[in-house]
């Protein structure tokens, strides 16, 4: 393993401008993700967790003008800046993507088998009969059975969950060294979501590639991931290794997050633990803390100035509360 | 309980046809429930197993191909009219898509009046000082009524399409995934205020929902519902505790824990596959093509529901030896793909 991480990501702020308004959906992040590592992005919607990871890699909607400072360099490559014909060789071949809604992702009218070779065709350079039999060890590697006979099917033929791991097999087709994988269970059953996360920390550590975990869910993250980075309204609020943040969380938000999954030992018809108010709305970047009117720690201090991402009094976890930080000795 | 259900479910089947000719989708097959007034029951199951096919026919958002739906006793098939219509507004439903159920070119006042001027409330001043109370009663200040409804969040749009369920005072709520498009922050609001509402105003509620914790939490009892059928029945805790049925246990043996120590620790029991088509359900149990416990006898008849203790009910042949705990459907499963 090198001592340079796959992917840096220092300072990285996005700006959308669109025809009626400006915002700010990420505000001056930082990560780096290391060859064989998960990390986990975790935030609601809004949170500004997809839109850091897209748009740095040209997905974004058309219409909207994309601005981005800071920097995001790939294998020590700068990507910001980089001309869009550069970008694209990259989407597909070193960097992969998982999304959401299988359907949608999935072509429906040619059959699977193309829809992999495709990839393997233009990113590896294969010719076509090399290729299909490519995709072959493909649907082998994501644990599909009678292989040969889903190559021949369409999408609308299969189930949410097989449809997800033909999703997944056409991401790993350009052999890329970063998995981007966002809300990768989302949209399948709770039965389906556990067959599909294995099978992506599973491919992820016989390929050794390095994987972005994209979600809203906690409950998937600890399972998966060995970084989390916890993000709320534009901003990164807590940041550490999995088995630290989930098990004792610092920051009020993160607290709080955990805090609202309804536990087993909690009475039937008790009231569920949650945060209080609503998460901000997209706009211009807050002055001060953004959990600030949501936040049992608040102090008047709060509102004056944006809150930075320091260590904690364990140094592997970063947090961006100077409440938390200062009390550092009681926690 | 010796109270009267509010709703009773007999025998409920809703049939779809299929593009197969002379094939039908039984997405709701042979299904008795029953909601007592002022209960929250819990109704889980993996996607296209008929939990929303279930809860659209009771409304009559669909049309029973055969059972009954009684409201207090009476039996809405037999109704028909403006009887029909007065009975139906006892029975509500709460969508699960906040920004597709509510008109965006609405305001929220005009949301709720129309619902309150369907009931047939005829004075403005009346609707007026009933919107403000539901309004009141969901949560949100008075001020928003003369927002549009797509102005508000998620969260507070959802609290919108309950109060706008609540004007014609129902009896019964059909709350399918009420929070599963709302932000986690949020959802433990918009749960409490179906707690409260249920303490409050006495409704009994269906809660259809996918996340097992949120429904051991809220409701008293759950059904869980495999392919059209429902495979097992029970108080929340006793059926949380002692799941009887192999579908149950590796359901919620499924659902992943937040802490990572437990996590990387367990010998995570898989379910294998995926929900068989409706179309062709497996002969017997259905469950029987994905069942660790299968046996030959499991596909020649549809195991009978055994009761294992007070209200809880299990259909599988084997109920009661995974109630006492003797044999599990968990621990020797293998990862399997479809």
């Amino acid at each position: 393993m090198h001592d340079e991480p796959l992917l840096n990501v220092s300072n990285l702020t996005v700006n959308l401008l669109t025809a009626k308004s400006a915002l700010r959906p990420v505000d001056d992040v930082s990560y780096s993700v290391r060859q064989g590592e998960c990390l986990a992005i975790v935030g609601e919607s809004g949170s500004g967790k997809t839109v850091m990871n897209f748009a740095p890699l040209g997905l974004m909607p058309t219409g909207v003008t994309t601005m981005l400072s800071g920097s995001v360099k790939l294998e020590g490559r700068e990507l910001i800046g980089l001309p869009e014909a550069e970008i694209q060789k990259l989407r597909g071949k070193s960097v992969g993507f998982i999304f959401q809604d299988p359907m949608s992702a999935l072509n429906p009218v040619r059959r699977i088998g193309r829809q992999i070779a495709e990839m393997a065709e233009l990113h590896l350079d294969m010719t076509p009969s090399a290729a299909e039999a490519r995709a072959l060890e493909l649907v082998k590697l994501v644990g599909i059975s009678d292989p040969m006979a889903r190559l021949r099917q369409y999408p609308h033929e299969l189930s949410g969950g097989l449809r997800q791991r033909i999703v997944i097999a056409i991401a790993l087709a350009g052999e890329p060294k970063l998995l981007i994988a966002d809300e990768p269970t989302t949209a399948l059953d709770v039965t389906v979501q556990a067959q599909i996360l294995r099978l992506l920390k599973d491919v992820q550590r016989r390929l050794n590639m390095a994987m972005v975990l994209i979600t809203h869910d906690m409950g998937v993250v600890a399972g998966a991931a060995d970084n989390i980075v916890v993000m709320y309204a534009a901003r990164a609020a807590e940041c550490g290794p999995v088995d630290k943040v989930l098990v004792s969380p610092r920051h009020p938000y993160t607290r709080g997050l955990i805090n609202a999954i309804p536990r087993r030992e909690d009475p039937i018809g008790s009231e569920f633990r949650g945060l209080p108010g609503i998460p901000p709305t997209l706009g211009a970047p807050i002055k001060g803390c953004a959990l600030q009117p949501r936040c049992e720690l608040a102090v008047p201090a709060c509102g004056n100035s944006r809150p930075p991402l320091v260590r904690s009094d364990d140094s592997a976890v970063l947090v961006a509360c100077p409440v938390v930080n200062q009390g550092k000795a009681a926690a | 309980m010796t109270q009267a259900p509010v709703l009773k479910v007999e025998n409920l089947q809703t049939r779809f046809k299929s593009v197969q000719r002379d094939k039908y989708v039984h997405a709701v097959d042979d299904v008795s429930i029953e909601l007592y007034p002022g209960e929250i029951v819990g109704l889980v199951g993996e996607s296209g197993c008929g939990k929303s096919t279930l809860g659209r026919t009771i409304v009559g958002l669909e049309k029973a191909s055969s059972g009954r739906v009684l409201l207090d006793g009476v039996d809405l098939s037999a109704l028909s009219g403006a009887a029909l219509r007065d009975s139906r507004r006892a029975l509500q439903y709460v969508f699960q898509d906040p920004y597709s159920s509510l008109n965006d070119r609405q305001t929220v006042g005009e949301t709720i009046d129309e619902a309150l001027v369907i009931a047939g409330t005829r004075s403005p001043e009346e609707r007026n000082r009933r919107t403000k109370e539901l309004l009141d009663q969901v949560g949100l200040a008075s001020a928003v009524s003369d927002r549009h409804t797509r102005e508000l969040s998620g969260g507070q749009r959802q609290r919108v399409a309950i109060a706008r369920s609540l004007a014609v005072n129902p009896r019964v709520l059909i709350c399918d995934e009420p929070v599963s498009a709302l932000d986690l922050s949020i959802r433990a609001q918009v749960m409490n205020l179906f707690l409260r509402l249920q303490k409050d105003l006495g409704v009994a509620c269906l809660f259809i929902a996918h996340d097992l914790a949120l429904v051991r939490q809220a409701a008293s009892r759950v059904y869980v519902m495999y392919l059209g059928k429902i495979v097992e029945h029970g108080p929340s805790q006793e059926l949380y505790d002692h799941p009887s049925h192999p579908y149950s246990q590796m359901l919620l043996a499924s659902a992943p824990e937040v802490d990572p120590r437990i996590e990387k620790n367990r010998r995570g029991p898989l379910m294998i596959g995926e929900v068989p088509s409706p179309t062709n359900p497996p002969s017997g149990c259905r469950f029987r093509t994905r069942c660790p416990l299968a046996v030959d006898d499991c596909a020649k008849a549809l195991p009978p529901s055994r009761v294992l203790s007070p209200g809880h009910t299990a259909a599988c042949t084997f109920a009661g030896d995974l109630h006492r705990g003797k044999r599990s459907a968990l621990l020797q499963q293998e990862v399997s793909a479809a």
